[in-house]
């Protein structure tokens, strides 16, 4: 259990910057996740920590040791790769001892441990398979008892769901969410699934281009994102661009053409002056059709211009005038094309963010 | 550049430095340093820097002939007939352009030959295909000497050609007799032309079928398709196979020895290779007395085959198009013929594994036949094959064979794949370096490693075990490691490269050192393709003729197989060996048979032969 800190560490890989800059402390038993679209560094960041990759600048430290120049052998930690990296040449118990004998462990003790930890991820049993005679779940569940039997300092995961069916990946968050509470072992992830991330961290990093664009716990990274790539990473969203005509304490107002919107910002170093340009950022699910109190949510009326059936809910883009806004509504309301329907959304849930900001994810 | 040197350091672990030290040692000791010095020794005279070897070289009239013989064909009156003489008194351009000439028309003609038969094999379906597909690959079974022999039998004035075609069925009208440069072109065409066949044939079958498919889609069909599509998709591994041709044409000695065997001396002899070799056969006692020419036609020889090689090399790294359809396993695009096709494929087929194949069966009949000794053979015999045992200088060269090409294979493997590791994994300044290194004497002619090997460890080494007057034998190991290693580097780093390297990674993690990764991990998961590559070299090691007949003149008890094989062709003093050493060449298709088979049946590896 320990601490792990970087201090602006950097990579870079020819001309392309893998990690830029990156300072972060991640905490003593924490699930810490690594988001971001693929390219953007999250995995470099991982393997700089584990010491497969050498950073051109800056430090890494384990609690107060600068581990920055050990090597990745001696660093104790313990990596699940994307592909798992099981060694076809080895069986199952060869496979998870391997890291007990070069510790030097007698023969009884590895049995031991290696018992333990079959009985941990639930493979009992199947100790002489080779891995190419194991299921994908099966043989992912091997990579991580192997990685867990050393009793690593850190638990490392780089994208250890991504291979799996989607059904297995939903059972398996869970209970690497379970095994992790249950040895409260520090745990840094790296996951493009913004869903996985959102359900299985205690913290999100959000990563892009090798920066760091927003990390906390995941309902504040989704609801307050700090800027529009996490914004529009994170789930959909309709982005309304305006001017802003009116600033009332924390309410933010801005005017595109007749339309007002107002939101907030989202966080409180950030300032924005009448007359500034900004974005409004709209989440399709914080609609609704009618509201206790309308007086503290802006109101939409407008054309229904497509619907769509998503199954749990249904999705309308409702046109208003030059701009167009998505918007989730019950499954089984089903206006027709052309009619007319008016939805509010609560300030506090509009989150106002300056437009001299970076530009949109591209992902979504 | 702080952190450079930081990042080097990272890299350089007990192991890297210690595969770093047995790769420069071995490829440093005797690839680069004899190589370098004799270079060195050729450019200068009298203590200063010149040009005079290649001035007196020139000069000699020998080397390029200013008026050159060019009456190919003679038709001469003899008491048994009229003999139509192809390439006794010409062409002839001088050492030099000779060697140039035959190199080249060896390789068109091999190229010609090879695209055709590579063609016809994969892109069409006929009854017998499988045979030929085995039939077309047996001029690869190295026999060196005795196949030229057999040709040089087959077409000699009393040769079996004459003999059918004039004696039995009368259809020439005089005998034919070809000899000469037009010989040698013959016969290394024959042997040869499976590399280009090989090359191309993988290229044409690895062309993913739908690129073809799309331009027949927009109206490309025939030989429009042919010129358009296929080949220049395929040309990169054609021109590589071409290349190597080339330069296996330029430092071959079995033909012109074997032809020297079967006709006596002739034009066959004026190509540089030959002429080098010359010099070791004149018994020379030190080093002194070689003629420093020598080295200037060595230095004139390596120029012509790296510059080839790295032309052809630079070409093939730009034109190798990464196919960007995903991989994946395709249908080859396969086609039925009808009888008006089936014809001539059969007649092309028929006459080029006939003409190509015949060297390897008469070798087979030389050794278990009288035929040595008469126009036809009349009787099945084993005592050739038993003077193997028998023979006690012919079991020496065996015993001497084994043992070299052993301890070669041993040092080939701990190079070959601390190389390969090294240029597969490392992150290292030098690291192109060795890959160059381990790859680029398969473009250096043997004859060049000879004669640098003679004047190096003869110039510094004299009196030690090193002294190529007292232990040719050691240093041949030595070259047979070098001049093999490419066969071992690139099966090793093939497989190297098919394993992912975070199966590495995952132990570096668990915590083994990089020596402990590399003999736990890396080296059990790629072990067939080391046994492969080390049987190969095995075999190739065995074949090796440039340096074994050549070093071997400075003290013949200790020759290989192929040294013995040479002195009885060259010689052919009593003819009773010319079946014993074809029996030696029986023996060496035996050891490549079975090491292809032990490689692609029970290994699983899928033998590549040759490429850039």
């Amino acid at each position: 259990m320990v601490v792990v800190r970087l201090k602006n560490v950097s990579k870079r890989f020819g001309k392309v910057v893998a990690v830029d800059d990156v300072t972060l402390e991640i905490k003593e038993g924490e699930f810490f996740t690594f988001l971001g679209p693929s390219g953007c560094g999250k995995t470099t960041t991982l393997r700089i920590i584990a010491g497969l990759e050498y950073p051109d600048k800056g430090r890494i430290f384990f609690d107060d040791e600068d581990v920055t120049d050990v090597p990745p052998y001696k660093r104790n930690t313990g990596m699940v790769f994307q592909n798992y990296a099981l060694w076809p040449h080895m069986t199952v118990f060869e496979n998870i001892s391997y890291g007990l004998k070069i510790r030097g462990y007698s023969k009884h003790e590895i049995k031991k441990k290696v018992d333990e930890v079959l009985e941990l991820v639930q493979l009992k049993g199947l100790e002489n398979r080779y891995p190419t005679q194991l299921s994908g779940g099966q043989q992912q569940r091997v990579a991580l008892a192997r990685a867990l039997v050393i009793e690593p300092k850190v638990l490392l995961l780089d994208e250890p769901l991504s291979n799996l069916d989607a059904r297995l990946r939903v059972e398996m968050r869970e209970e690497l969410k379970r095994l992790q509470k249950e040895l409260k072992i520090t745990t840094i992830y790296v996951t493009h699934d913004q869903e996985e991330a959102l359900v299985i961290s205690d913290r999100i990093a959000v990563m892009r281009q090798g920066r760091i664009m927003q990390v906390g716990e995941p309902d504040e990274v989704y609801r307050r994102p700090k800027n529009l790539f996490v914004a529009t990473f994170l789930g959909r969203c309709s982005l309304i661009e305006g001017k802003v005509v009116d600033v009332d304490k924390d309410l933010v107002t801005i005017a595109i053409d007749h339309i007002r919107i107002k939101g907030v910002l989202p966080d409180k170093d950030m300032k924005l002056r009448k007359g500034e340009e900004a974005y409004a950022v709209l989440k399709p699910e914080d609609f609704a059709l009618r509201i206790d109190d309308p007086s503290k949510a802006n109101e939409f009326t407008g054309t229904v211009e497509w619907l769509f059936f998503v199954g749990p809910f249904n999705q309308i883009r409702l046109g208003l005038g030059r701009i167009s806004i998505l918007v989730n509504v019950e499954p089984w309301f089903t206006p027709s094309l052309k009619s007319k329907v008016t939805v509010y959304i609560p300030y506090e849930y509009v989150i106002i963010l300056p437009k001299k900001e970076q530009e949109v994810c591209q992902e979504t | 550049m702080n952190l450079n040197i930081k990042l080097i350091k990272r890299e350089l672990d007990p192991l890297t430095v210690t595969q770093l030290i047995i790769v420069g040692l071995i490829l440093g000791a005797f690839l680069v340093l004899p190589v370098s010095f004799m270079i060195l020794r050729a450019f200068f005279h009298k203590g200063s820097l010149s040009l005079y070897y290649f001035e007196s070289l020139v000069a000699g009239g020998d080397f390029i002939k200013t008026k050159p013989e060019t009456s190919w064909i003679e038709l001469v009156r003899t008491p048994q007939g009229e003999i139509l003489i192809i390439g006794r008194k010409g062409p002839d351009f001088g050492i030099f352009l000779n060697t140039l000439f035959v190199s080249t028309m060896v390789m068109i003609f091999a190229t010609t030959l090879g695209v055709l038969a590579a063609f016809i094999m994969a892109r069409y379906e006929f009854p017998g295909k499988n045979f030929f597909k085995v039939i077309l690959l047996i001029p690869m079974l190295a026999t060196p000497f005795v196949n030229a022999f057999v040709l040089g039998k087959v077409l000699a004035v009393n040769g079996l050609v004459n003999y059918l075609l004039y004696e039995t069925l009368k259809i020439l009208p005089f005998k034919i007799w070809v000899t000469g440069l037009p010989a040698l072109i013959l016969i290394q065409t024959l042997s040869l032309y499976p590399i280009v066949y090989l090359n191309a044939y993988s290229s044409f079958i690895n062309i993913d079928p739908s690129l073809e498919e799309q331009a027949e889609n927009l109206g490309a069909k025939g030989l429009k398709l042919f010129l358009t599509i296929t080949l220049p998709l395929a040309l990169p591994g054609i021109s590589a196979g071409a290349a190597l041709v080339f330069i296996f044409s330029m430092e071959d000695l079995g033909a012109p020895i074997g032809l020297s065997g079967a006709f006596g001396s002739g034009l066959h002899e004026k190509i540089l290779s030959f002429r080098i070799y010359d010099e070791f056969r004149k018994g020379i006692g030190s080093i002194e007395q070689v003629h420093a020419s020598t080295y200037a036609m060595a230095v004139v020889m390596l120029i012509i085959a790296l510059a080839i090689f790295l032309l052809i090399k630079k070409y093939v790294t730009l034109k190798s198009y990464a196919m960007l359809s995903k991989g994946g396993r395709w249908k080859p695009r396969v086609r039925r013929l009808g009888v008006k096709g089936l014809v001539p494929i059969y007649v092309f087929l028929i006459i080029l594994a006939l003409s190509a194949s015949f060297p390897q069966f008469g070798v087979v009949v030389l050794a278990f036949t009288d035929w040595a000794m008469s126009k036809l053979p009349s009787k099945v015999t084993l005592e050739h094959i038993s003077a193997l045992l028998v023979n006690r200088e012919v079991f020496r060269a065996i015993l001497n064979s084994l043992i070299y090409s052993s301890v070669a294979t041993l040092i080939m493997l701990l190079v070959g794949t601390s190389a390969a590791y090294v240029v597969a994994r490392r992150k290292i300044p030098g690291r192109d370096l060795i890959d160059a290194l381990s790859t680029l004497p398969i473009a250096i002619p043997g004859i060049i490693v000879a004669v640098g090997y003679l004047l190096f460890f003869a110039t510094y080494f004299s009196q030690t075990p090193l002294d190529p007057f007292f232990n040719p034998g050691l240093l041949l190991i030595f070259s047979y490691s070098v001049r093999r290693l490419p066969f071992t580097a690139r099966t090793v780093f093939a497989g190297f490269q098919q394993v992912h390297e975070s199966l590495e990674e995952a132990a570096l993690n668990l915590g083994a050192d990089r020596a402990k990764v590399f003999f736990t991990i890396a080296l059990p998961l790629i072990i067939s393709n080391v046994i492969s590559g080390g049987i190969l070299s095995f075999v190739y090691s065995m074949n090796e003729v440039s340096t074994s007949i050549t070093l071997s003149n400075l003290n013949p008890n200790q020759g290989p197989i192929t040294f013995y094989m040479s002195q009885v062709i060259y010689a052919s003093a009593a003819v009773g060996t010319v079946s014993v050493a074809a029996a030696l060449g029986v023996l060496l298709i035996v050891a490549q048979i079975l090491a292809i088979s032990v490689s692609n049946y029970i290994l699983k590896q899928r033998v590549a032969f040759l490429g850039v």
